[in-house]
């Protein structure tokens, strides 16, 4: 199991004018979030066999796409944490969960599976926003 | 390799070197007298110490150059310890500069000391230990000085310092020993070399120079300037070779070490204004300090040097070379506090590395020892090595120096970004600590000192300057730090009112329940050692059978409803085609039945007249026409079954269906048929078919009184002895009532339609029922005299008559028969006394009580007549006369109007006890009655007045009369029948006072009689049925002279009548 994090950050702020609330069409959208992850893990885990030695490298490529592809989304001033984890498929059972301490207002989270027969991947998104 | 760059160095160094050599050219002067006497001190003493230190020389070369070896492996720790050395001595001299006189005392008192020593003690490691035990002394005493300077120190820096002189002072000797022989080497090395690597500058610089020594000292000097260059040259170099080593031992990344110095360099000189004012005091205290050390460390160096040259002088040689030194630190002394604040400046610029500060005065002490040489004449070599003995300390020094600084870079950057981010981390955290605690910058600067050793221990020997440097460095970026987060901090206290923050749900971001052993193993293995085969067995060759067999239709129609005989039909076959055209006409069974209904009574009436014309006399004939009075007579067929032994009772004629006839029968005197023994019979007779009754009605109760229905003979109403009333619809269809066969022939008993037994108890008659009459309600028709017409109208307009009904207690009912729209085979839900499938029921309309309303209050006196019939006025039905059993008639309307004369009395007497048994209107219209009376009495009434117009009183001889009607075809004819069977005819226009004709009958009673004719007919048929006790119905046509009506009979009549009056 291989684990990576990628970070990007939005605008900042400029002065003492803090904007609370996103504009609707920059708000996080669990959604659209978890589309544009489904689509790069099955763009990119379609064919992949687990493999103990390039995982970490795909863990950590993977965590940059989606924080690029997130990025390109248009989620201003949002402060995106992207979690991959790949595990292997081996009949094991496996929980995992989050718990986060933020503006539920503001802040989301996507999260998407992606299985096939050797592995499979977890992506959590949190968006948090920056004020 | 080391040659070329060597020379590449002194490139550089030579043009620097010119200018000191100016400036120092300039300051050389004043101290000319100073340096005289020690010269001259020193010379002395050195020739002691050279000779010590050649032995001591010889003795430890083969140990340093094992030594040397070893030092490419640890040169650093060396390097370190030597730059500690260095510092040491630099605060020493500093100290030692202001009491410079005292310790010039002392020192001589040392030396001296020392070369008694040395005199007994000839072995020189007793003399070494001698001199580092002096060199102890000094350097405690320059401690406790330094200690009191420095209160700025810490304790820990303190026992560092410690620490690290100690390692110094153990190291000291080896050092200077190792250093000896390198210079040695050097030297050596440089003779050779010198010459060929002359080189204009400096010749040029040193001609002047060459007048005032020989050639000899001239190449010595040259050689000792290149020796110098080389010196430094060679530090250039091992700082490269170092730079180069440290990159091939580590193979790491980093840039050279030159360059990591002087950024860092950089970065400090613009770092420090910006740094707190108290540091930069410090700052420079220190390096002032550190001018005051150097000196210090200078003389303690010469001191040690002028041992060695005690002891050398002692052996015989070497003297100069101590004197040269002499004079040079005498230089020194007075030029250092002269440079000192060029130096200050530079090392403010440069740092405070000492190294640069250095240089210079090497350099000047270089140029010293020109003049020097130009007043000694020893041996040039040795002094070379003494004063490379000491150059080479501070080439070391500098080595050390800058290895350190290569170090503390090296440390600096080797573990990379990480090191910095943590360190800035922790300085962050500390700022944060110093501001919370409210630290003075000292304590800062102490901890910080603190942290880089304990994160460095593998040097252990770090700078105090370089610490000194980080601690500026970090104090700008904490200031940058503190300010950036005491931004950050307004910015999250004034965001944090704003939002709130919570802890979310813990969201479950997978959950896959583990598989359990045997699937997973299906799932890997399950499909390995399987193979899939396919069989085809000539699947696609099928055959298909139709099992079924075809259908056969045939065409075939109905019709609904099924009027003709022919109602369904249809081509036999499917193959037969043709459609049966030949269509049976289209028959109208029900008109068709009710044609043959009406053809076959008009048939058989017929064939019954023709029978009757053509047999009847024969008929009556044979029955011996007994009576005289009638022309003809048949009797009715009343020899039926069902009609033997009953007596007839009453007879009645339609007045609409003359022929009509009813005859109603009573109980037999002996039972016979059983079904029908109980029951009341009423015949319903066609005259001219007299074989046998139209139809039998059957009733319950005994029959006292009936009547047809007004308009046309179709209804027949009963009155019975029980008080109810029932009626027949004749038009019903036989199917509805009992069929009995009785000899061969069917006969049909109609049960009542409807009956008011059990049901109206309310309204019904409580007495037995005396009278019944049908009464039509269409005053004018009834005053028209076309009856065939009125008849039809009749028809037309349905059933509009009323039905009256009088019992012996003198209540009137009045009815009205409605013909209802629907019939109901099942029977009718709220007609309880209607049959079902029966049309017409019986409705009662209305109540008279005639007792109370006929009678005056004075017959009524005497006591209540018992009205015995009713008979309504033919032109007014609101009228109608009731007879009584007082020999009165009593005149009444339906609507209680007022009449008169009330009572139609008899002419004499007032009210007897005579019944009147029969009433009669006159069917010509005129308002006319006869009353008959059992006395025997006959009156004629008439409507206006109280008396009879005429009254017979004897006429039946006493007789009561029983029945009593005016002839139908002549108006001034009339039939009385009395108790005694007899019959009188009385013709008013022939005889007024007695019957014209008298016929007795004495085979049978006749019990009732009733005339029959028609009077629209003119063959004058006139004829009178009587009914006889033994259930004969006989009919007799009279004569024809009563039957024939006469020309204006109506008006004589009435002539007769005005006059009777």
């Amino acid at each position: 199991m291989a684990l990576a994090t990628g970070e990007s950050e939005g605008l900042p702020s400029s002065g003492n004018t803090y904007s609370l609330r996103p504009a609707f069409q920059h708000k996080f959208r669990s959604s659209t979030v978890k589309e544009c992850i489904h689509a790069i893990l099955k763009e990119t885990l379609a064919n992949v066999q687990y493999n103990p030695e390039e995982t970490p490298q795909l863990t950590q490529s993977l965590s940059e796409t989606i924080k690029d592809g997130l990025k390109e989304k248009g989620f201003h001033r949002y402060k995106m944490v992207v979690q991959v984890v790949i595990g292997e498929q081996r009949g094991e059972g496996v929980n995992m969960a989050a718990r986060c301490f933020w503006d539920a207002d503001t802040d989301n989270y996507a999260q998407d599976v992606f299985m096939n027969d050797s592995l499979f991947c977890v992506v959590a998104a949190f968006g948090c926003f920056y004020y | 390799m080391e040659t070329e760059k060597k020379r590449t160095k002194e490139d550089t160094w030579t043009s620097e070197e010119l200018k000191k050599h100016l400036r120092v050219s300039q300051s050389d002067s004043w101290s000319e007298d100073k340096k005289q006497k020690e010269k001259k001190l020193q010379r002395e003493r050195e020739t002691h110490d050279m000779v010590d230190y050649k032995g001591y020389m010889h003795k430890d070369q083969d140990k340093e150059r094992g030594k040397t070896k070893e030092r490419t492996g640890g040169q650093e720790r060396y390097k370190s310890s030597e730059r500690d050395r260095d510092r040491i001595r630099e605060r020493e001299r500093g100290k030692d500069h202001h009491r410079e006189p005292e310790r010039e005392k002392l020192k001589e008192k040392i030396q001296e000391k020392d070369a008694e020593k040395e005199k007994h003690i000839k072995t020189k490691d007793k003399e070494k230990e001698s001199d580092k035990e002096g060199d102890r002394k000094y350097r405690r005493d320059d401690r406790k000085q330094i200690l009191i300077q420095n209160n700025l120190r810490t304790h820990r820096e303190k026992d560092k310092e410690q620490h690290r002189r100690r390692e110094s002072k153990d190291q000291l000797e080896q050092a200077n020993i190792r250093d000896e022989a390198r210079e040695r080497r050097h030297t050596e090395k440089k003779t050779k070399e010198g010459k060929k690597s002359e080189r204009k500058n400096s010749l040029s610089e040193f001609l002047t120079v060459k007048d005032e020594g020989g050639r000899h000292r001239h190449k010595s000097h040259r050689d000792q300037e290149l020796n110098k260059d080389r010196e430094r040259s060679r530090w250039d170099k091992r700082e490269h070779e170092h730079s180069v080593s440290r990159k091939n031992e580590k193979s790491s990344k980093e840039g050279s070490h030159e360059l990591f110095v002087i950024h860092g360099e950089e970065k400090y000189v613009s770092k420090r204004p910006k740094e707190g004012f108290s540091i930069e005091d410090q700052e420079r205290q220190m390096s002032e300090d550190n001018e005051k050390r150097q000196k210090g460390e200078k003389e303690i160096k010469k001191r040690d040097l002028k041992d060695r040259e005690h002891k050398k002088q002692q052996k015989g040689s070497r003297e100069e070379e101590t004197i040269h030194l002499y004079e040079r630190t005498a230089e020194d002394k007075g030029k250092n506090i002269e440079k000192e604040k060029k130096e200050d400046a530079k090392q403010r610029q440069h740092q405070g590395e000492h190294e640069s500060t250095w240089k210079p005065m090497q350099r000047q002490k270089s140029e010293e020892e020109l003049e020097v040489i130009d007043n000694c004449l020893t041996n040039y070599e040795d002094d070379f090595e003494d004063y490379e003995d000491d150059f080479d300390d501070d080439d070391n020094e500098d080595d050390n120096n800058n290895e350190d600084g290569d170090s503390e870079e090296k440390l600096r950057e080797i573990p990379g970004s990480k090191k910095s981010e943590i360190e800035e981390i922790q300085r962050a955290i500390n700022a944060e600590n110093e501001r919370l605690n409210t630290l003075l910058p000292k304590q800062i600067q102490k901890e910080h000192k603190k942290e880089p050793k304990m994160e460095r221990q593998d040097s252990p020997a770090r700078g105090s300057f370089c610490g000194m440097f980080m601690d500026f460095e970090t104090a700008n970026q904490r200031q940058s730090n503190r300010n950036m987060a005491s931004k950050q901090k307004k910015r999250s206290s004034e965001l944090l009112r704003l939002i709130d923050l919570d802890f979310s749900v813990s969201f479950s971001l997978l959950d896959l329940p583990p598989v359990n052993e045997y699937d997973m193993y299906i799932r890997n293995f399950g499909k390995t050692n399987t193979k899939q085969a396919y069989v085809q067995c000539n699947e696609d060759n099928l055959e298909r059978d139709i099992q079924t067999d075809e259908i056969e239709t045939l065409e075939k129609w109905t019709q609904h409803p099924g009027d003709s005989v022919l109602v369904s039909g249809g081509p036999r076959r499917s193959n037969d085609v043709s459609v049966d055209t030949a269509v049976t006409p289209k028959i109208d069974s029900q008109r068709l039945t009710n044609f043959l209904r009406s053809a076959c009574q008009v048939i058989a009436v017929l064939l019954e007249e023709d029978r009757v014309a053509t047999q009847p006399r024969w008929n009556l004939r044979s029955r011996q026409t007994s009576l005289s009075i009638s022309d003809s007579c048949f009797q009715l067929n009343t020899n039926l079954p069902f009609l033997h032994g009953r007596k007839v009772s009453c007879l009645h004629i339609s007045q609409v269906q003359r022929q009509a006839l009813l005859s109603v029968h009573g109980l037999p005197e002996k039972p016979g048929a059983v079904q029908l023994d109980r029951k009341y019979i009423i015949c319903v007779w066609n005259v001219w078919q007299p074989s046998s009754p139209q139809k039998v009605l059957v009733s319950e109760a005994e029959v006292s009184c009936c009547c047809f229905s007004p308009s046309k003979a179709t209804l027949v109403f009963a009155g019975t002895k029980d008080g109810s009333l029932v009626m027949w619809d004749l038009r019903e269809n036989s199917r509805m009532h009992q069929c009995v066969k009785l000899n061969e022939t069917d006969w049909i008993f109609r049960a009542p339609t409807f009956s008011t037994d059990g049901v109206l108890s309310s309204l019904n008659h409580t007495y037995p029922v005396l009278a019944i009459e049908a009464v039509s309600t269409s005053v004018y028709k009834e005053q028209s005299y076309g009856l065939s017409h009125l008849s039809f109208q009749e028809e037309m307009s349905g059933l509009s008559f009323h039905i009256a009904s009088m019992d012996e207690n003198g209540t009137l009912n009045l009815w009205v028969a409605v013909e209802l729209q629907k019939v109901d085979l099942a029977g009718s839900q709220n007609d309880l006394g209607l049959i079902p499938g029966g049309k017409v029921k019986l409705v009662h309309s209305s109540s008279v009580q005639l007792n109370s309303s006929l009678f005056p209050k004075d017959i009524l006196y005497l006591r209540t007549p018992q009205t015995l019939n009713i008979k309504f006025l033919p032109s007014n039905p609101n009228h109608f006369i009731v007879g009584t059993d007082i020999g009165m008639v009593s005149h009444g309307t339906r609507h209680d109007l007022r009449v008169s004369p009330k009572l139609f009395k008899p002419q004499q007497g007032g009210p007897r006890s005579i019944s009147v048994n029969a009433v009669d209107f006159s069917p010509f219209g005129k308002p006319v009655f006869l009353v008959g009376c059992s006395d025997g009495s006959i009156r004629l009434h008439q409507m206006t007045s109280e008396h009879p117009l005429i009254q017979w009183n004897d006429s039946t001889n006493g007789q009561p009369v029983i029945a009593l009607q005016w002839a139908l075809t002549r108006p001034a004819v009339f039939f009385v029948l009395d108790a005694s069977s007899t019959v009188y005819i009385w013709d008013l226009l022939e005889n007024d006072l007695c019957p014209v004709a008298k016929q007795s009958i004495q085979s049978d009673k006749v019990t009732t009689m009733v005339v029959l004719g028609e009077p629209e007919k003119t063959n004058g048929l006139l004829g009178i049925a009587l009914a006889k006790q033994s259930g004969i119905i006989d009919i007799q046509y009279v004569k024809k002279k009563w039957a024939l009506p006469q020309s204006e009979e109506s008006e004589k009549l009435q002539l007769l009548l005005q006059q009777s009056l």
